[in-house]
């Protein structure tokens, strides 16, 4: 097979995929553009009649939509980048020490990944109500962090079980200790593990719903995905279309921090390249 | 200055539909002044101050500024409540048995039995008159009331569930079961569907089947809260109207599809495509059809109360609002009162056209003048409402397992009502 | 090389973060599984109830096997789904073609969408209506429309693709970047060696990311065992409990009946299920590593 024909049948996948993909996602645009009237229509009419940006225009005048949004960002990205940092070490400890202990201990926090936020939601609340710590986005970044660091622990693992000891015995023959080994060698090649870690905690985070939902009350402290339901509208009419585009508008942050981090991750992968 | 870096667009963008107000005494999730010394939190659904309908909220910022305008040293901090009534309910319950509870919030009227029952609720007699009590539907007045006559809470709106068709295929509205599986029959061989209702896993499902039960005169619970729905008479009267809904979908009079219905606005989009003959659906659909269809096709849909076995047995489910307080705080309760009464359960009612809970604040408004007020008021005489208890959540979550299994030829109609009924009393006993 | 004192030392931080916030969480449902604590009121007396009405509930084998399946299917298709989409973005990646970003972040953005939007989505597109999108489709090519959500059967098959739909891409970032860290020395010697695509991608590609497929089953299995609110969105669990998982189980128990204990009971027993799989996994999967 020439790479001619291996470009066209890549291009050919590709293209049934993103339309697979895209045709859920189209539905949802076609009713952030409808009005209300349209919307009634559901499914029984895919491109609107009287299509409008209305919807766009009234969530983003929306003050508090820019409140909801930066909630969202701070609590993913601090609960995310936490998770990451306290994974790191017991990640490198993992990859390449052998100790007695270490293989129940790697399943004792995988095992952690395992309690959904659904099981433990009650006795979490009570437990952060005796702390005096409900209401705060600290105790919602601690336990998306928590959340996290299973998932990141392995997943960074994986990453470091992928740059050769070889690498950093050299560096150790030029004298470096441990901490300057892993500082200067090893985390930047681990940089793409690094960024995949924080990436899949982000976006976990993005779409957490119920421990934000449980834990936060007051408006000005919610992320987006508890107060998007402020756009579900009232019921004398449906404001489906305002729900839609409030969707589509919260996605963009999320896509946004991946695309940003997504190019960092193959800029390492290239750099680790040249050098091996 | 976070907030510009965080949102530069809406920042340069930003126009406040509250502009027209003071800006310091409402805003999104505060009325009153921001440095009020007294605060009280207010849970509140997203209908109406946080309504995306410009003309809606405005009318209800100017409502409550001019209620907090007798208490100036008072603020309102609001909190909203999002559309997943059983997940928003049990919330609130947990936190109120913390001690973190809203001062006072709206609870939706199936649900608010537990909130009774677990005796979290401060009494609002003083803030209503004798006469406004006495005013307010039996119904009503028995599910806001405890056993010494406490007014526990105001019951603001109320719903129920008609039968809509269309009058050039079904000219005159069916009376009975029978009735109305003949003009079913007789939309589908016009090629439409005929007679949608809700059968998915969701509360409308039980909710818009049981006044079928009801018709009969069935109970879901006894005088203490014991469900008995399989018990005797009850036993029957379940089974008849289970048999209703399953001759509807085995003679083709309801598509099959009746068990994926977990929404009322499936109703519109089939009314709107064309394809639906009859739908059982809530009162308020009548405006969303007004708004929705082209005009000479509306004039084709009408309303009527929901069939019954037979013409002189009726019922229709009734829902609703209602909004209590958890303060100890007189003033909040006071305040929180008023708001039910003054704000919502009269000028808000006629302002959003939702049904009012008593026959004297029907005849304050021109709002409910219109032709379909009378049929709702006819329907609302056989108004039943879901039985304030804790167990009715479980109640409704097997019953619409009930009906889907039947309804997709899983289980009998018997094999499923013992299921639903042991399933009930399993968790009954754990209650 | 490192003492074990020093060695606790790295792993000190995941430790105080996860015991912080989980331990006494964790102890509290076990607690609570042997209660018969309700949301309404304060426990009142200790015992096995919780765990023989939960277990003894005549519905439990089939909402176990509804968990089954729909992890099952999930499973298999959300990996194969996922390592499709990774391999043919490396592939592009590599031959600079056009459009491979866009394809990413497509199947980004299903993950992302908030969950609320995901019933309103499917619900269209499968609505079994005379208008239904799929449906329309199928007539329009001549095909019979599909009952996706009335019938049982294929209310659950219905479920897995949206749950396919939105959660692809986790498993699409694991393999991509495992991908993307393979040595490409290997595939050069393969190349002059004479092997075929196939024989790349079974001696190579799959040896090389055997680490990366044994975590993304793990967590893949773990995160689909504890999804429900897809299917809540979509089908409610319904048509009767055909769609009713055990996940879903807990979250009515809980949130509708106030049953704290029962819940409890059955959140137990997710774990211990979660956990046995876990086990099974890296069992299997190192034993035949280390052959």
């Amino acid at each position: 097979m020439t790479p001619r024909i291996g470009d066209m049948l890549t291009y050919l996948a590709g293209i049934v995929l993103a339309a697979l993909f895209l045709m859920p996602l189209l539905w949802l645009v076609s009713l952030s553009l409808r009005t209300p009237a349209e919307v009634y229509l559901g499914a029984a009419r895919f491109i609107p009649e009287a299509p409008t940006l209305d919807n766009f225009r009234l969530i983003l005048t929306d003050r508090a939509f820019g409140t909801y949004l930066w909630n969202a960002v701070k609590l993913c990205a601090l609960g995310a980048l936490g998770a990451v940092a306290v994974a790191t070490p017991a990640a490198y400890a993992a990859s390449r020490f052998t100790f007695r202990g270490k293989g129940p201990l790697m399943v004792g926090i995988l095992m952690v990944q395992m309690i959904s936020p659904l099981v433990v939601i009650i006795p979490l609340y009570r437990y952060l109500d005796r702390l005096g710590l409900l209401e705060s986005h600290a105790s919602v970044i601690a336990v998306y962090m928590a959340i996290g660091v299973p998932l990141s622990v392995w997943l960074i693992k994986v990453g470091f079980d992928a740059i050769p000891a070889a690498l950093e015995e050299a560096a150790a023959i030029d004298g470096c200790n441990r901490a300057e080994i892993l500082l200067r060698i090893t985390l930047p090649l681990a940089a793409p593990a690094l960024a995949s870690a924080f990436i899949l905690n982000m976006i976990m985070g993005w779409s957490q719903f119920l421990v934000p939902f449980i834990l936060l009350t007051r408006d000005g402290q919610l992320p987006i995905a508890v107060a998007i339901y402020n756009f579900a509208g009232s019921s004398s009419a449906s404001t489906t279309q305002l729900l839609a585009a409030a969707c589509l508008v919260a996605v963009v942050p999320a896509l946004a921090a991946f695309l940003a981090l997504q190019r960092l991750i193959v800029r390492a992968i290239m750099a680790g390249a040249v050098k091996g | 200055m976070r907030y510009a870096l965080a949102y530069p667009l809406t920042a340069a963008l930003a126009l406040s539909a509250s502009a027209a107000f003071p800006q310091d005494l409402i805003t999104r999730d505060r009325v009153g002044p921001a440095d009020a010394p007294n605060v009280m939190t207010f849970r509140l659904t997203a209908f109406d101050l946080y309504s995306s309908d410009d003309a809606t909220r405005e009318f209800f910022e100017e409502k409550f500024l001019a209620l907090m305008a007798d208490y100036p040293d008072w603020r309102i901090e609001t909190q909203l409540q999002t559309d997943n009534i059983g997940q928003e309910q049990a919330r609130m319950l947990e936190q109120v048995r913390a001690g973190r509870g809203p001062d006072c919030a709206m609870i939706d009227s199936s649900q608010l039995g537990l909130f009774k029952a677990a005796g979290v609720l401060s009494p609002m007699n003083a803030h209503f008159t004798q006469a406004q009590i006495d005013d307010l539907f039996p119904f009503v007045r028995d599910g806001v009331s405890d056993a010494e006559g406490n007014v526990l809470a105001w019951w603001w709106f109320t719903s129920l569930q008609v039968l809509y068709r269309d009058t050039s295929l079904v000219p005159d509205a069916p009376a009975t079961w029978d009735d109305l599986q003949a003009a079913a029959l007789t939309t589908v061989e016009a090629g439409r569907e005929g007679v949608l209702f809700n059968g998915g896993r969701w509360e409308g499902t039980a909710f818009d089947w049981l006044p079928n039960f009801w018709a009969q005169g069935g109970e879901l619970v006894d005088a203490d809260g014991r469900p008995v729905f399989n018990e005797g008479d009850n036993r029957d009267k379940m089974l008849a109207a289970i048999n209703f809904y399953k001759d509807l979908v085995d003679s083709g009079a309801a598509p099959s599809r009746v068990t994926t219905i977990i929404n009322y606005d499936e109703f519109n989009a089939a009314a709107a495509a064309g394809t639906a003959g009859l739908f059982i659906g809530g009162n308020w659909q009548y405006g969303q059809l007004r708004g929705t269809l082209p005009e000479d096709q509306f004039a084709n849909w009408e309303l009527s109360e929901l069939p019954g076995p037979t013409a002189d047995q009726r019922a229709t489910g009734t829902g609703g609002w209602t909004i209590g307080a958890f303060s100890d705080d007189p003033t909040a309760v006071e305040i929180c009162a008023r708001m039910a009464y003054e704000i919502y359960a009269t000028e808000g009612n006629a302002f959003q056209g939702l049904l009012p809970t008593s026959a004297s604040i029907y005849d304050a408004y021109d709002t409910f003048e219109g032709p379909e007020y009378d049929a709702f008021a006819e329907a609302l005489v056989n108004g039943v409402a879901r039985p304030g208890v804790a167990i009715y959540p479980e109640i409704s979550n097997q019953l619409q397992i009930l009906l889907g299994d039947v309804l997709s030829g899983t289980a009998t109609p018997e094999e499923a009502l013992d299921a639903a009924a042991a399933a009930v009393d399993a968790a009954f006993e754990r209650l | 090389m490192t003492g074990d004192r020093r060695i606790w030392l790295w792993f000190a931080p995941v430790l105080v973060v996860l015991g912080g916030v989980f331990l006494i969480p964790v102890a509290d449902v076990i607690r609570f599984s042997f209660s018969d604590a309700t949301l309404l009121r304060p426990i009142t007396g200790y015992g096995l109830d919780g765990y023989a009405s939960a277990y003894g509930d005549s519905s439990l084998p089939v909402i176990l096997r509804n968990t089954g399946l729909f992890t099952l299917l999930s499973v298999v298709s959300l990996q194969a789904v996922g390592l499709a989409i990774a391999l043919l973005l490396v592939r592009g990646d590599r031959r600079g073609l056009y459009g491979m970003g866009l394809l990413r972040t497509i199947v980004l953005a299903a993950w992302v969408i908030p969950g609320i939007a995901n019933g309103l989505i499917w619900q269209m597109l499968l609505s079994e209506a005379p208008f239904g999108a799929v449906n329309s489709l199928l007539r329009l090519i001549g095909l019979a429309p599909v009952a996706w959500l009335s019938d049982p059967d294929n209310a659950m098959l219905s479920a897995v693709i949206a749950n396919v739909w939105q959660g692809s891409a986790f498993s699409m970032i694991v393999f991509y970047a495992a991908r993307r860290a393979v040595d490409p020395v290997l595939y050069e010697a393969a190349a002059v060696d004479g092997a075929s695509p196939t024989a790349q991608f079974l001696f190579i590609t799959i040896p090389q990311m055997r680490g990366a497929i044994l975590v993304n089953t793990i967590l893949v299995t773990i995160q689909t065992l504890n999804t429900f609110d897809t299917i809540l969105a979509l089908t409610g669990g319904g048509p009767g409990r055909a769609t009713e998982v055990l996940s879903l189980n807990i979250f009515n128990r809980v949130f509708y009946s106030y049953d704290l204990g029962g819940g409890s009971a059955l959140a137990v027993l997710l774990l211990a299920i979660s956990m046995m799989l876990t086990l099974v996994y890296l069992a299997v999967l190192m034993r035949r590593g280390a052959r």
